[in-house]
């Protein structure tokens, strides 16, 4: 097959973080390549590369066997590459084939025909039969029709290699279908689409080859009919066991938290969690896996108090904390790590003590009338930073002046103080390095010897099998399976990923 | 030997963490004084190319503005109002609020004042406090109407703000000049009773008992911000509402009161001038001082204390102006011109640095994700 991108020993560091760790990467003419891999795997990072938006720092791009350099968009575009956002860059207010034609208008003398860009417009939808109204606006069209505008407006640059990054994110079901139809005309027409994804279902569907990576590696190169779904997911989760948590057998006692059948709409107004139910036990730590966006998110955001449900029960020790608020959720004795400590779990200017004082200025231990006790708070703040060993920390100074595993230490020294007694621990050690890794499951482990019930969410195949007792599997917004965790194995866990049942059977939709 | 190795890197950390700190405060005072040496570097090219003498033309504005009794106290005259203001602003800017609306919640401060001021007579004390409360009330009444909008529908208050204020003018000149006009040339309300009147220091100046109230004000407001549930629940608003509403703040809870809070102050700004300076309420009486208040919180980077030195430095600029204007041919409009330049400076670097931030934030943003169902 001809290779009509070619990129070789990519490398792009940011900071101390590869985001590219010699990469290489490959696609045929006339084939669909998936490019999967959770979220911070690299693979917008290669992407943007390829379209000219970021400069690497090592490796060659070659394309149909021509050694380039991209310098930025423009060059990408001269070279027949075409990139769709997640987020589109379109004009809302003007119409379809002026949104097309944008930046190479046809014309004279300056002045627009703007009947010969209605005219271009029809034909080239015509060509690759994709129906659409030139005429419209694009702030009336649905997402769907606005994804073809974009699509449409690479073509019109007479673009051979069309890049499409996490296309389906935003698309409804039926949206989906389309755009699968629209992208095997493409490569019947002999061009290139590269597909950036993490839902598995996708691949399968879709792609004729895939390429996973994880952690800024390429892990591996595979022709899609060659591989299953389960074994996909285990590729990208990996599992590279560094270090095991010393724990014992679980002693679970009283129900701490329990969902009954809930319900939760996606912001897209999808229903992202259709019908789950679960249990946590004081003593114990119960692990959900699943591949990103398979409503995790809104799970937790519900436990959390962020975000209302539309049916079912959530009990915290046997009562309802349905429509609770998170200050609510709190004082009932709920610790709630979220997954992205900089925008939720922390204020980064505010200083150490203020952070780890959030949930407790109301309470009559630091806050006296309305006054509040400072000089209590930074000593418990003091005594916070050595109990947790947070490096490098005065109480006085910014958050941010500390390194991402202290800061994700300073959201856990909150949290496990004051006596709560159910955790839940959204990706607690997503981007702090191996140490900080160690310490928080081992945290995690003492939590739940003291009898506090812990609910762990990872995409993270390793911390999920190292600090599970149970093991819950969720695909599609629904509970795939339960396992106990000492007999489970990474296979049986990356099929039910995969929304591949015990019986084989297959749920895909 | 690892551990001591541990201690050592701990060590260089908590410095560099203290540096960052005093760094940190450093910048917080350095940057306005070089946004304000480098307008005065610019002003003085410009006097230059008038044909002055810079040199004599500053000398002439600080004298103006600080030699002599009378004309340090006509510069505190002139500081007062902003001191209000600027309060106004800055504490709004704090808690994530842009409140540029203080100009229009001014003068509907100063209305009120001006009526309680004449319709109703009570002791000294009584009537100025009731004049007061009037003031505040209306100030926060007319800050309800962006509040309401921004933490309700979302609606961006700088621009609801933009177009309450002249609105503003208009009503309380309409009100000035029809129904509540007092008989007379001017468009002015009644004048207040003497009761209703703030104590002004000497005989020849309008300073009043309102500078007093407005260092108390900005000592309450330090207290408020630094040492109180409610201004720390403020500031991490301000800061991140996401991380608020996680720890259980309410967050359009919080702007609608930080707005109000605002209003309040803005109402105070009017009523000191009503019941101190211009004993009635005269139609168009502010030169901008809710919009100076602007200029006064970005150099005072919201704090109480820099509101004090900013408030001074605008006060101290703008009735040394009026010397400069009588000793040399470089008339008031170059204060102004200052003015706008401290701001210009101010503000793009504020561009710079949030514009650093957010490129940091992106970057960082590969290892997060957000969190949806965001309120406000």
């Amino acid at each position: 097959m001809v290779n009509s991108v070619e990129m070789r020993g990519i490398v792009k560091k940011f900071g101390t973080l590869a985001a590219n760790n010699n990469v290489d990467f490959s696609a045929g003419k006339g084939e669909v390549h998936a490019l999967v891999g959770e979220n911070g795997a690299g693979k917008t990072t290669l992407m943007n590369i390829l379209y000219g938006v970021i400069a690497p720092d090592e490796g060659s791009i070659q394309i149909d066997d021509r050694k380039v350099h991209i310098g930025n968009p423009a060059v990408a575009i001269g070279l027949g590459i075409g990139m769709v956002h997640q987020h589109f860059k379109l004009v809302p207010s003007l119409s379809v084939a002026e949104n097309i034609v944008l930046g190479s208008e046809p014309g004279s003398r300056g002045f627009f025909d703007r009947l010969a860009a209605m005219r271009q417009v029809a034909e080239l939808a015509d060509r690759f039969a994709l129906a659409i109204d030139p005429m419209a606006t694009v702030q009336d069209l649905p997402v769907g029709l606005q994804q073809r505008v974009e699509i449409l407006k690479m073509l019109y640059r007479e673009a051979k290699i069309l890049i499409l990054d996490e296309p389906t994110a935003v698309l409804t079901p039926q949206e989906t279908e389309e755009l699968f139809r629209t992208v095997r005309n493409l490569t019947s027409d002999g061009k290139t689409v590269i597909f950036i994804t993490h839902k598995l279902n996708e691949v399968m569907k879709v792609s004729d080859r895939v390429s996973v990576m994880r952690a800024g590696r390429m892990v591996a190169t595979l022709n899609t009919s060659e591989i299953s779904a389960a074994q996909l997911a285990e590729k990208m989760v990996g599992r590279s066991v560094l270090f095991q948590v010393q724990k014992q057998p679980s002693e679970p006692k009283e129900v701490l938290l329990e969902v009954k059948d809930l319900r939760v709409m996606s912001n897209r107004g999808l229903e992202a969690v259709r019908g789950v139910s679960l249990q946590v036990r004081a003593g114990e730590i119960v692990g959900l896996a699943g591949v990103q966006g398979n409503g995790q998110d809104e799970l937790v955001e519900v436990l959390a108090g962020l975000r209302r449900s539309t049916a079912g029960d959530v009990l915290l020790r046997g009562s309802s904390s349905k429509d609770f608020n998170p200050r609510q959720v709190r004082e009932a004795g709920v610790a709630y790590i979220p997954s992205d400590r900089i925008k939720v779990g922390l204020s980064l200017d505010a200083a150490i003590w203020e952070n780890m004082l959030l949930g407790y200025h109301a309470t009559r231990e630091f806050n006296r009338g309305g006054l509040l006790d400072v000089g209590k708070a930074t000593s418990f703040a003091r005594e916070l930073i050595s109990r947790f060993d947070i490096r490098g920390a005065q109480v006085g100074a910014p958050v941010k002046s500390l390194s991402g595993g202290n800061q994700q230490k300073v959201v856990l020294a909150r949290e496990f103080s004051h006596g709560r007694r159910v955790i839940i621990a959204d990706q607690p050690s997503r981007g702090v390095d191996i140490g900080a890794i160690e310490f928080i499951h081992k945290q995690l482990v003492a939590m739940r010897d003291r009898g506090c019930g812990v609910f762990l969410i990872s995409a993270d195949l390793d911390e999920i099998f190292s600090l599970s007792d149970r093991i819950l599997v969720i695909f599609h917004g629904e509970i795939m399976g339960e396992l106990a965790a000492r007999d489970a194995t990474v296979e049986e866990v990356g099929r039910l990923m995969a929304g591949v049942n015990r019986r084989g059977g297959d749920v895909i939709g | 030997m690892a551990r001591s190795r541990a201690q050592l890197s701990d060590i260089g950390e908590s410095r560099v963490a203290w540096a960052g700190h005093l760094r940190h405060l450093a910048m917080g005072i350095l940057k306005p004084s070089a946004a304000v040496g480098l307008a005065l570097l610019i002003g003085a090219g410009v006097i230059w190319a008038m044909g002055e003498d810079p040199i004599f033309a500053y000398q002439t504005l600080f004298n103006g503005a600080f030699k002599g009794a009378g004309n340090f106290v006509a510069t505190l005259q002139y500081t007062t109002p902003l001191l209000f203001t600027g309060l106004a602003v800055s504490f709004a800017f704090r808690a994530g609020v842009a409140n540029i609306g203080v100009e229009g919640q001014m003068l509907f401060g100063a209305l009120a004042a001006g009526i309680v001021g004449y319709t109703i007579s009570a002791p000294h004390f009584l009537h100025v406090a009731l004049a007061m409360i009037a003031a505040a009330v209306a100030g926060a009444v007319w800050a309800f109407i962006p509040a309401i909008l921004r933490a309700r529908l979302g609606v961006n208050e700088l621009v609801v703000c933009l177009m309450l204020n002249p609105i503003a003018l208009l009503l309380t000149g309409y009100f000035s000049s029809y129904p509540l006009k007092a008989p007379g040339p001017t468009n002015k309300t009644y004048d207040i009773l003497a009761s209703a009147q703030l104590q002004q220091f000497t005989n020849s100046a309008q300073l009043n008992t309102g500078f007093i109230l407005a260092l108390v004000l900005l000592a309450v407001f330090w207290v408020i911000e630094n040492r109180t549930g409610k201004g720390y629940e403020w500031k991490l608003v301000g800061q991140n509402p996401l991380f608020a509403r996680y720890g259980g703040i309410g967050v359009q809870k919080s702007i609608i009161g930080a707005f109000l809070v605002s209003g309040m102050v803005a109402g105070l700004a009017g009523a000191e001038q009503v019941l101190g300076v211009y004993r009635a309420f005269y139609n168009g009486f502010s030169p901008g001082y809710g919009f100076d208040g602007i200029a006064v919180a970005m150099l005072a980077k919201n704090s109480p204390i820099g509101v004090a030195f900013a408030a001074l430095l605008l006060g101290a600029l703008n009735s040394g102006g009026i010397v400069m204007q009588m000793m040399t041919s470089v008339t008031r409009d170059l204060v102004k011109m200052l003015e706008a330049v401290i701001i210009l400076l101010l503000a793009a670097d504020f561009a710079i640095t949030s514009f650093k931030a957010r490129r940091k934030v992106a970057k960082a943003g590969t290892a997060g994700k957000s969190i949806g169902g965001g309120q406000a």
